[in-house]
Order: C-alpha cells, then structure tokens, then sequence
C-alpha cells in the first residue's frame, strides 16, 4: 500500500474505534520488542555490560538479562 | 566453502542475499538460495526445463514465509502518525536489511552481513558434496540445485518437490552434462 493512501485510510478511521486502536497498539509493541532486542545485541556487541544497558533502557540489570541473554547464548 | 564455486554459482548466493533482503527477512534460508539460483543463467535454464521460474517461486516464499515484516500492521501505525516504512528504512540503513524481522534478533549486527540458516549452510556443505560425487572441479550453479533438493526438509525442496522436480532425475541431467 502507498504511504499516501495508508494515510488517508488512518485518516478516515475514526479514532476511538478500538479495533483501529488496539491493532496500533499491538504493533507499536511488535515493533518497540524488536528495536530493544536490536539495540540491546547491539550494546552487547559493542562491550555494553548488562548494568549498563538495563540503566539506559531503565530497568534492572537482571530484568535485561533475563529477557535479553538467553536469545545470544542460544545464537552465539 | 566458496572457492570452488563458480563465478555463477557464486553470484547465486550473492542474489540470495538481496532475495532475503527484499522481502526483509532477516535470514538467508534453503528458500532464498533457490530464489538466487534461479536468477543465474545456467541453474534458470536448467530449472525452466521443469518449469521452475523465479516469479512464482517468489510468490510461493512470500506465501510460506511471509514477508519478515508483515505481522506488523502499518495501517494502524499510521493512525498514530507512524510511518512504518520509513522506520523500518531508517534501522535497515543502520543494522542491515531485515533488522526489524521476527527472525534477524541476536545475530552479528556488526558484521551487517545476512547469515544463514542452519539449513542453508547444509545446503552448501551439500552442495559440495554433490558436486565431488559428480566429479566436478568447480561447483555451478546446477550443483546448487542439487544441494537444495538433497537437503530435503528445507522450503526450497518444499517448493521443488511441489513442482515435480525430483533429486535423482536433474542428478541424472548433470550427470549426462557433465560426460558429454
């Protein structure tokens, strides 16, 4: 689809229409999962230790790594 | 690997990559190398004999696969002032194409290179093997083909097996080739 016409489709949505609104949501979520899981192997890449990205992202180090550490063991 | 692949051979993988990352998966799989095969002159021959063209073969992939991307609704970002694309364009330029795919999480970002699937790289150890068997000094294009439908289980054999091309008849073709 055009970015043109998305936009005039998001346009004539009403927008308290919770379907429209929950489906944002969710790939606002989608999409916000797969930046953190990007920028948080990135750091790893670059010598971040989990202190360090669990602070920039603001939660705690073993929150980080709990969700993040695994995945890079796996692959690694 | 790679040095005894032919120039085509080699520029079939080198056509994965882009396959891969024009439908922005993060991955480079059995189905991405079938795509760059059948891009190359001699491994599009030989599969046109089957009736195997890239078009459809594409089609099939995005069907199975999906696009790395689409479990991602733009529409309803776009609600939120979101553009998508132009998200998804900026994290490629940094973190290569397919970077915000399900599947590109974890792997080398700095590298910036797609990797393979474990299958695919069984796909080219394959490869090889087929090609000794044969009794070729250099690996084509064709011998790719051959990795791929050996390999069995990966979406490339999938999608050849559908569309009846069987291992021991294009073996068989190589073969009759190669001694004439």
């Amino acid at each position: 689809m055009a970015a043109q016409e998305t936009r005039d489709l998001a346009g004539a949505v009403d927008s308290t229409d919770p379907t429209v609104g929950l489906a944002a949501v969710a790939s606002l979520r989608t999409l916000v999962e797969r930046l953190e899981a990007l920028h948080v192997a990135n750091a790893r890449e670059r010598g971040w230790s989990w202190q360090e990205i669990g602070a920039a992202l603001g939660v705690s180090k073993q929150a980080v790594h709990r969700k993040h550490g695994r995945r890079r063991r796996l692959l690694g | 690997m790679f040095e005894r692949f032919s120039d085509e051979a080699r520029a079939a993988v080198v056509a994965a990559e882009s396959e891969a990352a024009g439908l922005h998966h993060g991955h480079i799989g059995t189905e991405h190398l079938l795509l760059g095969v059948l891009t190359t002159g001699p491994g599009a021959r030989l599969l046109a004999e089957y009736g195997v063209e890239a078009g459809p073969v594409r089609e099939d992939v995005v069907q199975i696969v999906g696009r790395g991307d689409d479990d991602i609704d733009r529409a309803a970002l776009a609600t939120l002032g979101i553009d998508f694309d132009a998200v998804r364009e900026r994290v490629e330029r940094s973190f290569g194409p397919g970077a915000l795919s399900r599947r590109a999480c974890g792997r080398g970002l700095l590298s910036r290179h797609i990797p393979f699937t474990p299958r695919a790289k069984k796909v080219l150890e394959l490869t090889l093997r087929e090609g000794l068997a044969l009794g070729s000094r250099e690996l084509r294009a064709e011998h790719l083909v051959l990795g791929l439908l050996r390999e069995d289980e990966g979406i490339a054999a999938r999608i050849l097996r559908a569309r009846g091309v069987a291992f021991e008849e294009v073996r068989a073709r190589i073969a009759g080739r190669d001694a004439a």
